[in-house]
């Protein structure tokens, strides 16, 4: 000790005098973690701009630029249109860039704010002084105090402790418990016994110790500044995203290419080839898509804010919707973490009393003639009180000075029997025994007017035997055997809940057998005797809402595992309350005792749910676990270690789930990091688990969780629309440029106005995608299989790209030759014309008519032709962004105009008089108007095809849940073989709603075997297609046994029936 | 699962790569049985089928809606545009007087162009009109009855004729003629029933000593009101365009003149900043001696 004095030039004993601690502040800097330098913001901000997509539209931009350099240097003044394209095109990748910046530095943000939202504090000796100082601000030699529950403010050579323990899980890995003394038991730092580090948490004792370390200069600060580096995990949306970016990026290159060869081919010069290679990427690539992602995500998550869940990362809103597996604590989260009466048994009943936070439940009978002396017993045998002054507060939540069981038979009381101050005043209070462990009753003796009462509680056992007789309807009788057995019978029933039972009893004293000041201890020879007046049973209450949200995450497919550090007797019973173990599935032991078999005896294979200890856990050879979680679909842990948290959360997501895990407590938080998303509690969560969770639950309920499972599908599905509404339009974008190479007709739209659909008019509408509700069975689907359910799939992508694409393709092309055909320029003479229209020198070219043309006059004429393009798309794209609304449900069920968003989104846009539309003419708009018509119509006879056929395999991806053109029911795919309780989500019903005589199809498929998916298709096909007289759907019919039959067709022929029916 | 996939080996991605393309076993084409690829086609077949129906019915019935004689709009010419001859390329008439062989182009260009307005020619097809105003020819009953053409003759350009022994528009000479001639606009009426006329001029005012003065013909660059309106190709079929001779009779030689001819009519811009061409054209002019 000495020598450490003299080393840090400290006392042991009154601490740094302040001068010298902020002399030594100033020299060492502060005691914090230096947040990970990691790359510096210019770095970010260059990689921003350096993505996939981001480095096809500068190569664009180059092109532009050199083509505009090219044509300066020929004297060509005419056009400076490739210059604005460069600008607008950098503009694009600049601003996008600056927008994701912008998130992800707000992201980081909002970690840190977390950091600081509370400045860890620590207690301080100073000049002999102790204080409380923000702990940022100690310094080497500071003398320091430690107790359980707090963090270690630096690394600290204790000096004294008293049962201090501390856990290094956070720096060593080890899980214990480690105890923090004085003596150095080791030479390495890290072993010795001495020294406690920065940042561990200490658990229980106090301790008090020299800073010898602060700052980057502790050994976790060592650590940190070594670890850095190390990149987190992507979240499955972000792989979505890059998956379909690379093959946007794939395409555009792809097709840039392959027409850059034709129109060389053709005898384009290499300039112009160059130049259709940028013009096709331009078109080609969805610039406004990441905006709109970015946008989406961030809706979702305010949205999630205001139902209790704060999202810290964007992506993992989308995470939450994937999840398959929630690995839920218990305390807290599924169980309000109060103690309330559950059960009352007198007069050989049992009586469920109301347990539910608000009271709102229904209260017991109350007309026994054995309740009053029951009441009065629970109320004058009880040391709590309410803190003074909460009058107006509903008991429930009134603040009560005593131990948990005591204010629960306190508030019990209050509720039940009127206010408990009052009764007391009436009974006053003679003499007591308090609860202590050896005896475990506690007994006190009050004045009754002429008699003295004496009352009595404790467990049950202990309290039987100081009575003689029981109440029974308010009488009093001698103990018999038979009442004896009906007592325990009643014991194991409650403490087989999971409850805590206590007995009580009474007993009248004639007056004066008590006097005032008798000691406690003469008490308990007193209380002899006695009459039993009932039992009371306590319990942590499930909160109300946790078996409904346990029900939901059941039909969702999400599997619920309990994983609590607690009783396994309580683990199950509450795990029973909430739904987790569901009713009528059996444990083991359930079995054993049923068929009066030894437990060995029993195959656990038989039993569905399943209570895992943690030292039956231990036990297991390693893979055994999976088979375990494989075999029951019902699971509860009890008594689980953070390390084996951590080994049930890696054990699911190697069997390939995707894995939520619930935790508040410091040791949940290997768990909370380890799983696919950790959601920390925000009321009882620790700041560890905050920081090491995705999301926190604000009310720390479970049910927030499911709404947040909730939301984060609908955010897939609705990313899916909005990703869909975005894809389809680049056709429309891109086919003009490729008539335009190959046919040789004037440019129908131009790159700055593409730019112009893809970041302004149609930002808004694949927006307010995002606001849409969900389609009804949203929560009776599986969790998407992120392996398989891509965000972007073949089906959408080929229903929007050849379908609804070509479809508005046309439109346009309509609207554009007939425009040009007004102005004189017959469609005829447009092909091949683009030579002689571009040349600048031409200005007496003639049209259809003789007139003759100067070269501006014909490029107004050409920029006419982009708004009229332009016009077309937008038109098919109102009717896209109505058929995107739905993927299953028919807009009529949905409601076409419930969303104002989408209707703000239409009308910001698509108003005539914007920007764009240089000169409107009413007729612009009405020649797209049948295309427009068309999809619609078209779209709806394809969902009508899929609500009446659901579940078909198609395509070759026979279960992909809400595919564009989809199965509803990807749970009509995957049967068992999984976890899922088998029956519980067989959505939409599967038989056919067809007027009769068009169906004559059997009822949905049942659900194939996994193993056998690619069997015989089920029969429907070929039956419904047998309507006679519909010559060309029998063409269809010749093939049978079909697996992979496209649904197009399969809607091609409900379209037929459709007209030829009406 | 990444790394999974990391650990294949380069083998296996060519073997699945084949199996994609080819699976013996399934008979799979690219993921696809042959019968399943022959339903997409046809599916979509009939689908382009009936866009393509689609498309031609509304590009039939918008067509309806164009009159083959009149167009529908004529937004983009209201003003119509002016054109030199000869059509020199970048609008740049240079030569050298005494080397023929730098003008000779030029002027059989002019005798081409020229070549309709030969006073036979215009005698034969075209009627001799009434001066100074429209020559409007109403359908009466009959829609679209053919129109008369009135006549501009050749010799009306004076010394730009082209005409006798030489017909070199002066280039032999050094002094060159241009012709400025006005876009042919269907339904044109110019010069609100007043003269309208070409006026010419150095486009910088303080080179216009340099250039000299200029003849027009006819007399100062009138355009007569009888060559308008214009009623399209299909029945004003023998129409002639009228055009206005500018002839530099001094021009400085050896020097670069810019030169402006401008449409001078009531009620016409020609100071579109977009468009050089309309109702104007400016070209260089530069006649180099030894």
């Amino acid at each position: 000790v000495k020598e450490l004095e003299i080393k840090y030039g400290t006392s042991a004993t009154k601490g740094l005098s302040e001068a010298e601690a902020a002399a030594r502040l100033q020299r060492d800097g502060p005691n914090a973690l230096r947040p990970p330098r990691g790359t510096p913001g210019l770095v970010r901000f260059g990689r921003q701009l350096a993505g996939g997509l981001q480095c096809l539209m500068w190569v664009a931009a180059a092109i532009c630029l050199i083509a505009y350099g090219v044509q300066r240097g020929q004297g060509d003044r005419g056009s400076s249109d490739n210059l604005y394209l460069a600008v607008a095109l950098i503009a694009v990748v600049v601003v996008t860039g600056c927008f994701g910046y912008y998130q992800e530095f707000k992201s980081t943000n909002i970690i840190a704010s977390f950091r600081n939202l509370v400045p860890q504090q620590a207690t301080v000796v100073r000049a002999g002084q102790t204080l409380q100082v923000n702990a940022a601000e100690l310094v080497l030699g500071d003398l320091v105090e430690i107790k359980g529950g707090d963090r270690v403010p630096a690394d600290i050579r204790v000096l004294a402790a008293q049962g201090c323990k501390v856990d290094n899980s956070s720096l060593t890995g080890e899980s214990e418990p480690q105890t923090r003394s004085p003596e150095c038991t080791h030479e390495s730092h890290l072993e010795t016994r001495n020294i406690a580090f920065f940042s561990t948490m200490c658990l229980e004792g106090t301790a008090t110790g020299l800073v010898i370390g602060t700052g980057e200069r502790t050994v976790i600060g060592r650590i940190a500044s070594l670890a850095s580096g190390v990149g987190n995990e992507k979240t499955p949306i972000a792989v979505e995203i890059e998956h379909f970016v690379d093959i946007i990026a794939g395409l555009a290159v792809f097709f840039g290419a392959t027409f850059f060869l034709v129109a060389m081919l053709i005898g384009y010069p290499l300039l112009r080839a160059a130049v259709f290679f940028m013009a096709i990427v331009v078109a080609y690539v969805p610039e406004g898509l990441l905006a709109t992602v970015t946008v989406c995500l961030s809706l979702t998550a305010k949205r999630l804010a205001r139902r209790n869940c704060v999202v810290k990362n964007l992506e993992a809103v989308e995470t939450l919707g994937s999840t398959s597996v929630i690995c839920s604590d218990k305390t807290g989260t599924l169980t309000q973490n109060r103690m309330a009466v559950a059960h009352l048994w007198l007069d050989g009943q049992v009586l469920a009393a109301d347990t539910t936070e608000d009271q709102s439940g229904e209260a017991f009978e109350q007309r026994s003639a054995s309740w009053p002396l029951l009441s009065q017993v629970i109320t004058l045998c009880n040391r709590a009180q309410f803190q003074p002054g909460q009058e107006g507060v509903p008991v429930a939540q009134r603040d009560v000075i005593g131990d948990a069981s005591e204010s629960a038979l306190l508030k019990f009381a209050e509720v039940t029997s009127g206010p408990v101050a009052a009764a007391r005043g009436r009974f006053p209070k003679v003499a007591e025994l308090p609860f202590n462990s050896s005896n475990k009753f506690q007994v006190s003796v009050h004045e009754a007017g002429p008699q003295q009462l004496l009352v009595l509680k404790g467990a049950p056992e202990r309290v039987l035997e100081r009575c003689r007789g029981y109440l029974r309807e308010g009488e009093e009788h001698p103990l018999d055997p038979e009442w004896r057995r009906s007592l325990e019978g009643a014991c194991l029933e409650l403490g087989g809940r999971g409850e805590r039972v206590l007995g009580f009893c009474a007993r009248w004293l004639p007056p004066g057998s008590v006097a005032a000041g008798t000691p406690p201890e003469a008490l308990a020879e007193v209380a002899t005797g006695l009459c039993f007046a009932g039992l009371v049973s306590l319990i942590d209450p499930p909160r109300a809402t946790v078996p409904q949200a346990v029900r939901k995450c059941r039909t969702a497919g999400i599997r619920v595992i309990m994983v609590t550090g607690d009783h396994p007797v309580t683990a199950k019973a509450i795990a029973a309350a909430v739904g987790i173990i569901s009713e009528g599935s059996e444990t083991p032991e359930d079995v054993a005792t049923r068929l009066h078999l030894p437990l060995e005896q029993v195959d656990p294979r038989q039993a569905r749910a399943r209570v895992v200890t943690g030292s039956e856990l231990a036990a297991l050879a390693p893979g055994a676990l999976e088979e375990l979680l494989r075999t029951h679909p019902e699971m509860v842990f009890a008594r689980t270690s953070p390390q084996q948290k951590l080994l049930i959360v890696e054990s699911c997501q190697r069997l390939g789930a995707i894995v939520a895990v619930t935790g508040d407590g410091v040791n949940d938080s290997p768990a909370l990091k380890k799983a696919d998303i950790g959601v920390a509690m925000g009321i009882a969560g620790s700041d560890a688990a905050k920081q090491a969770a995705d999301m926190i639950l604000l009310d720390d309920n479970f049910a927030s969780i499911v709404t947040g499972v909730e939301q984060g599908r609908l955010i897939f599905d609705n990313l899916k629309k909005s990703i869909a509404y975005t894809l389809t339009k680049n056709i429309p974008e891109l086919a003009p440029y490729l008539v335009y190479i190959t046919a040789s007709v004037p440019l129908p739209l131009g790159c700055i106005t593409i730019l112009f659909i893809e970041l302004c008019t149609d930002i808004f509408p694949s927006v307010s995608l995002a606001y849409e509700r969900a389609e009804s069975d949203i929560m009776h689907l599986r969790p998407r299989d992120p392996r398989r359910d891509r965000l972007v799939n073949e089906p959408l992508a080929a229903y929007s790209y050849f379908q609804i694409g070509v479809i508005q393709s046309l439109a346009g092309f309509t609207d554009y030759f007939v425009a040009m055909a007004q102005e004189g320029w017959w469609p005829l003479l447009v092909l091949g014309l683009r030579p002689r229209w571009e040349d600048a020198h031409e200005q007496e070219l003639q049209d259809s008519y003789g007139q003759q043309w100067t070269f501006a006059q014909r490029r107004y004429q050409q920029y006419t032709c982009y708004t009229v393009f332009f016009i077309s798309i937008e038109v098919c794209q109102i009717a896209d962004v109505l058929i995107r609304k739905t993927r299953r449900l028919s807009l009529l069920q949905q409601g076409l105009f419930r969303y104002t968003w989408v209707c703000i989104g239409c009308f910001l846009c698509y108003c005539p008089g914007m920007p764009n539309v240089f000169n409107f003419m009413f007729q612009w708009w009405l020649v797209p108007m049948p295309f427009g018509l068309l999809i619609l119509v078209y779209d709806e006879i394809r969902k009508l095809g899929v609500r009446r056929h659901p579940g078909k395999t198609h395509l070759g991806t026979p279960w992909i849940p809400g595919t564009h053109l989809g199965t509803p029911g990807p749970h009509l795919g995957t049967p068992g073989g999984t976890w899922n309780s088998p029956g519980t989500h067989l959505g939409t019903p599967g038989p056919h709603l067809g007027t009769p005589g068009t169906h004559l199809g059997t009822p949905g498929p049942l659900p194939p075997p996994l193993d056998s998916i690619p069997s015989p298709h089920p029969p429907q096909i070929k039956a419904q297609v047998t309507r006679p007289g519909v010559c060309r759907c029998l063409l269809l019919v010749e093939r049978p046994k079909n697996p992979k039959r496209s649904p197009r067709n399969h809607q091609k022929v409900t379209k037929k029936r459709k007209t030829l029916n009406t | 699962m990444a790394r999974d996939k990391e650990k294949r080996i380069c083998g296996q991605v060519v073997a699945e790569w084949r199996a994609f393309l080819w699976d013996p076993r399934t008979r799979q084409f690219l993921g696809r049985t042959g019968s399943s690829w022959g339903l997409i086609l046809l599916f979509y077949l009939v689908f382009y089928g009936f866009l393509a129906g689609l498309f031609a019915l509304t590009m039939w019935v918008m067509l309806q809606s164009v009159n083959p004689h009149v167009p529908k709009y004529q937004y983009r010419l209201l003003t119509p545009g002016l054109m030199i001859r000869p059509c020199a390329e970048g609008l740049d008439v240079t030569f050298n007087v005494t080397q023929s062989h730098t003008w000779e182009q030029h002027v059989r260009a002019l005798h081409q162009f020229l070549e309709s307005y030969n006073d036979s020619v215009q005698a034969a097809r075209n009627a001799a009109c009434p001066a100074g105003r429209y020559n409007e020819q109403p359908d009466d009953a009959v829609p679209n009855y053919p129109k008369r053409a009135c006549r501009f003759e050749r010799s009306r350009l004076g010394p730009c004729a082209g005409l006798g022994p030489h017909g070199d528009y002066g280039y032999g000479s050094g002094r060159p003629c241009v012709l400025v001639k006005v876009n042919r606009v269907i339904n044109f009426f110019p010069g609100k029933n007043k003269s309208i006329n070409i006026v010419c001029a150095a486009k910088h005012e303080e080179d216009a000593a340099l250039l000299g003065p200029l003849n027009l013909f006819p007399p100062n660059g009138t355009i007569d009101l009888m060559y308008f309106p214009y009623y399209g190709k299909r029945v004003h079929v023998n129409y002639t365009q009228p055009v206005v001779a500018v002839q530099f009779s001094n021009a400085t030689a050896n020097v670069d003149h810019h030169v402006e001819c401008r449409l001078n009519a009531a009620g016409l811009r020609t100071d579109d900043e977009r468009d050089k061409f309309a109702g104007r054209v400016a070209f260089r002019l530069r006649i180099n001696r030894e």
